[in-house]
């Protein structure tokens, strides 16, 4: 098979789904995809590809892909749609839109999007031209993703902070600088399937070839896990308690890093008295972790320099996430592992670049201080949260559910929703999710199939491009990238291009700045010193120049991180704050301590006895993307059913075996799962994969590709399960019991 | 002269599925005749992958096998009565001509790896050709391997000494196996640490249970057998032998200084976790 041409190009969202990062080779014939490779010349993946790259020509020229704006024309439910124009839906939305806004304010429009791909910029720049301050990850119960793992880190060292795989280099692992960690922590995480949070999970094998060692914490055997010095099988939700016990340890008997705690933190000995309350036997008894693995584990982390932890979303559905991520960033501080060649080193975007405006020091220079303390007043969440008020400025989405079905204290009218299959995805407590929906006066979905949010509350459905179609570039940590459009598929539009349009219309100053996406995306660019255009001539990435902000290492020391230039942090100290002055801003406890899930066998002994099992949800596959790729069917085959993993003992135990259909149930509900009996779950734990629903299945209500019989997430209630307003939502740790299914359910 | 095959390396294998996705990519929608006829949609596996979960309790592993076609030098899908359809090449391939197969079901179910699938439309056998067309062409590599993000499948030239499939196979000598070599197929396919039982477990100290016991002498020796092998427990007191022979009779004894030690027999009928060894003091 011959090709016109080859374009290369940078993976992130439509197509793999997920957060990007990586070279692509997309090859071209007769103005389709035809073949896609990895690019073994781009840095960060080095010619790497996944099975969702690989299926890329399957999911865009898909036969159920939406290639053009739809209306809908019967009930909603009932899966009638129209073909539109282009004009027609956005002047529907304009229209609206705009009678929302003149009847009830700005704010009776939720702009809704799932997790933090592509479309924060996008749908940011959206949400502010018309007025709302209420851009939200509706359903995701505790905004349990990153979130908490972000605010934390920005509260305790005034920056983000990442694995080092070298990545800040293009040499990589060859740069003279740069040291492979001697151990590293996976924490709650599978890097390899999921690929998470601008990190490429195969980094970690990279360096299990160099020599890392791992410690592996996780209720759930890996392929990391049985390649570790030790495995942590943790009780699901019990992190905190394991991270203190760790502090404890390490502090107790003189592992920590005296230089660098001397020198650059405050609060040591307040943190000091907090972990004494944490002896590693009674840490023990909380996390089912026995006590000589805790203090074996502590010492090993802390005596091996480089050290650096890797860690995942389990950490922010934590109850008090946030304060859970800030125990486990303390210990890469205590180490002195902090922004070190092979530790946590600092993340920044290279040059500066971002997407749109991230934290709330961001948003002030982007749209003034006017107009963020505005947005304030309104958005859901920031009166009674101060964190949700000062850190990333995005709306509650527990309380944000709570007020589309009671009007309080303003009416929700309407919901853009983007990159998110709220009812099939994210949303906890499913069927509060879908009642709220079905209120909604307008719902517009974008999107690239139809799913069960478009089939029950699509009002205007909206065909988006994938990565192979649209001009976009990414700036997630490194390196900045553009993404080059190659072909066109149908109506098809970008998210930005979509996004662009309304905005202008909704805020002609903004037509006024930005012609075309190009415009915009020069714009965002200007830090780097390169255009578009410029950057795709020159290879289409670039990392951060040496000595700046954005390139490790030991900034701190070189005064690189602080607004006025002086060594430090950019926190109020100046240091690393153990004892967080933005936390006690914030009304929250300036030190860490751990709280004991909503629902357990120790809070609620009652609810225990009649439902013994966790239920941890969320487990990645390498073949899906949360909640989608299940119609692409060379991915299908390779994970086909909607399973639960149970343990040997407990399968015995309740008469089931493997292959069988299930019933997982507790008070709010009842799922029906396929078993795939397995020791890789501990024996009180079951594992329950998200996203399910079945696109082969009738998409009309009531089944809605049947996720009223496989969604998990029915089983999950809503939070805030935290004081911060961020983290908590219990995911991972709902308790459920299990029995066989009666009759056929295949 | 080349003799191609693959090498697997297992442990290195995360189950990613990109060989499958590869090999889908390649064949799917595209013939190469005279050597293959495009894959159906659905259903095929040239290339797919077997996980084992083994252990119990604290002792667990995960691995992933990948398993396609063996490229045997004594195929068992060659016999008397079809070798006009199935051939192997002077390069050690193995061929299903996917003209002169049809309709012949029988050597689906000749294959003892199951790595042939039966093409319900075209009415042929399929499989893996070690992608023929593209080292026709002058490729060097093959899709599932070229793919392979962890360097899990290795492609190339067994007889070329310096290539690196020789030097992995003379590197790793000891732990090269091929997939049932008892049935005398010789498989140009080998599988680097093909998961065998192993026996693991922890010594802890009766008086000390709070400490991880680093550096205790466990031995291990099959019964009837005098080889002895040896290990310490590692940092968090733990201790492991691996690849060891199916249904034997081990005994381990466990050891450390100023305690009674602790002697067991284990049957490998699986791997073992033996479990906390707790060696009380003298």
């Amino acid at each position: 098979m011959g090709y016109d041409n080859v374009v290369t190009t940078t993976a992130w969202s439509p197509g793999p789904g997920c957060h990007g990062g990586c070279g692509v080779k997309l090859y071209i014939k007769n103005g389709k995809v035809v073949k896609v490779e990895g690019d073994e010349n781009h840095p960060f993946s080095q010619g790497r590809a996944c099975p969702r790259l690989l299926a890329l020509t399957q999911y865009m020229y898909h036969p159920d892909r939406i290639t053009y704006p739809l209306k809908r024309v019967g009930a909603r439910g009932e899966g009638k749609f129209e073909r539109i124009t282009w004009d027609e839906a956005l002047d529907t939305v304009e229209e609206k839109f705009s009678n929302i806004k003149a009847e009830y304010g700005p704010e009776s429009v939720l702009f809704c999007q799932g997790t933090g791909r592509d479309i924060g910029g996008p749908i940011s720049f959206l949400a502010y031209s018309y007025g709302s301050p209420n851009w939200i990850q509706l359903g995701l119960a505790g905004h349990s993703c990153y979130t908490p793992r972000l605010g934390a880190m920005m509260a305790t060292h005034g920056d983000y902070a990442v694995l080092d795989a070298g990545q800040f280099s293009e040499k990589r692992y060859a740069d003279p600088e740069y040291e492979v960690p001697k151990v590293i922590i996976i924490w709650g995480q599978n890097p390899m399937p999921g690929c998470p949070d601008g990190f490429f999970g195969h980094w970690i094998v990279d360096c299990m070839k160099r020599g890392s060692k791992l410690i592996v914490v996780d209720p759930r055997w890996t392929w990391f896990a049985s390649r570790s010095e030790k495995f942590l099988q943790i009780r699901p939700g019990t992190d905190g308690a394991l991270a203190m016990g760790m502090i404890n340890v390490i502090i107790s008997e003189d592992l920590y890093d005296q230089e660098f705690v001397k020198n650059w933190t405050e609060g040591f000995d307040d943190l000091k008295r907090r972990a004494a309350e944490y002896p590693p036997q009674k840490v023990a008894a909380i996390t089912w972790i026995p006590e000589a693995d805790i203090i074996a584990a502590a010492r090993l982390y802390a005596s091996a320099k480089p050290a650096a932890i890797q860690w995942g979303v389990p950490i922010d559905k934590c109850p008090e996430g946030s304060t859970v991520a800030q125990a486990i960033a303390h210990l890469w501080c205590l180490t002195g592992n902090l922004d070190v060649p092979g530790g946590n080193v600092i993340a920044r975007p290279a040059y500066g670049v971002t997407t749109y405006p991230f934290s709330t020091q961001e948003m002030h220079e982007l749209y003034g201080e006017e107009f963020v303390r505005r947005l304030n007043e309104k958005r859901i969440g920031a009166k009674e949260f101060a964190m949700v008020r000062n850190f990333r400025g995005w709306a509650q989405p527990d309380l944000a559910v709570k007020q589309m079905l009671t009007g309080d204290p303003y009416p929700i009218k309407a919901c853009w929703i983007q990159t998110s299959n709220v009812l099939g995805g994210q949303a906890a407590d499913t069927a509060l999710h879908y009642e709220a929906l079905k209120k909604m006066e307008f719902v517009v979905v974008a999107d690239l199939f139809h799913n069960p949010t478009t089939m029950a509350v699509a009002d205007i459905v909206l065909p988006v491009a994938s990565i192979a179609e649209k001009e976009s570039f990414r700036s997630w940590w490194v390196p900045l990238q553009v993404i080059v459009p190659a072909v066109e598929v149908g109506e098809c539009r970008s998210d930005w291009e979509i996004n662009l349009e309304l905005a202008k219309r909704f805020n002609p100053e903004l037509a006024k700045r930005y012609g075309s996406v190009k415009d915009l995306i020069n714009d965002r660019l200007k830090p780097c010193g390169l255009t578009y255009d410029e950057l795709k001539a020159q290879g289409g990435w670039i990392m951060p120049p040496e000595n700046s902000a954005s390139r490790p290492y030991r900034r701190y020391e070189k005064g690189l991180l602080r607004p006025d230039g002086k060594p430090g942090f950019r926190t109020p100290t100046g240091k690393v704050e153990f004892a967080s002055k933005s936390y006690e801003e914030w009304g929250l406890d300036s030190l860490p301590y751990y709280s004991e899930p909503p629902e357990s066998e120790v809070r609620t002994p009652e609810v225990y006895k009649k439902y013994p099992l966790v239920m941890v949800t969320g487990r990645r596959s390498s073949v899906y993307f949360h909640s989608e790729h299940r119609m692409i069917p060379w991915l299908r085959e390779c994970d086909p059913y909607p399973i639960v993993e149970i343990h040997p003992s407990v399968a015995e135990q309740v008469g089931i075996d493997d292959g069988e259909w299930v019933v997982i149930e507790n008070d709010r509900g009842s799922i029906k799962r396929k078993a795939k009996v397995t020791p890789i779950v501990h024996p009180k734990v079951i594992s329950v994969p998200h996203g399910w629903w079945l696109p082969e299945e009738d998409g009309c209500e009531p089944n809605l590709f049947g996720i009223w019989d496989i969604n998990c997430n029915k089983l999950v209630h809503i939070g805030p399960g935290a004081k911060s307003g961020y983290g908590g939502g219990a995911y991972k740790t709902a308790l459920v019991r299990v029995k066989k299914a009666n009759g056929a359910v295949e | 002269m080349a003799r191609y095959g693959i090498v697997v390396d297992v442990e290195k294998c995360t189950g990613c599925h990109s060989c499958f996705l590869a090999c889908k990519d390649e064949y799917i929608g595209n013939d190469y005749y005279p050597t293959s006829a495009a894959q159906p949609n659905e259903g095929h596996k040239w290339i797919q992958l077997k996980e084992v979960e083994h252990g119990t309790g604290t002792k667990i592993k995960v691995d992933y096998i990948p398993v396609m076609c063996q490229h045997c030098v004594n195929p068992h899908c060659i016999t008397s009565n079809n070798a006009d359809a199935v051939y192997r090449r002077s390069d050690g391939i193995v061929i299903i001509d996917p003209k002169k197969a049809i309709g012949r079901k029988d050597i689906v179910n000749a294959c003892p790896y199951g790595a042939i699938f039966w093409n319900e439309e075209k009415s042929i056998p399929q499989k893996c050709t070690l992608c023929v067309h593209m080292l026709d062409n002058g490729e060097k590599t093959v899709r599932c391997a070229e793919c392979c993000p962890t360097g899990a499948l290795v492609f190339g030239d067994l007889d070329d000494a310096d290539s690196e499939i020789s030097k992995l196979l003379v590197a790793k000598a000891d732990k090269v196996k091929s997939f049932k070599s008892e049935l005398g197929t010789r498989p140009s396919t080998k599988y680097i640490g093909i998961p065998k039982p192993f026996i693991a477990g922890e010594v802890i100290l009766s008086d000390r249970q709070c400490d991880c016991v680093k550096g205790a002498k466990v031995t291990l020796k099959a019964n009837g057998e005098d080889k002895v092998i040896e290990v310490q427990t590692d940092f968090f007191g733990d201790f492991e032998f691996k690849g060891l022979a199916r249904n034997t009779d081990y005994t381990i004894k466990a050891e450390y200084e100023g305690y009674y030690p602790i002697e067991l027999t284990v049957r490998t009928h699986a791997s073992q976790n033996v479990g906390e060894l707790v060696l009380k003091a003298k």
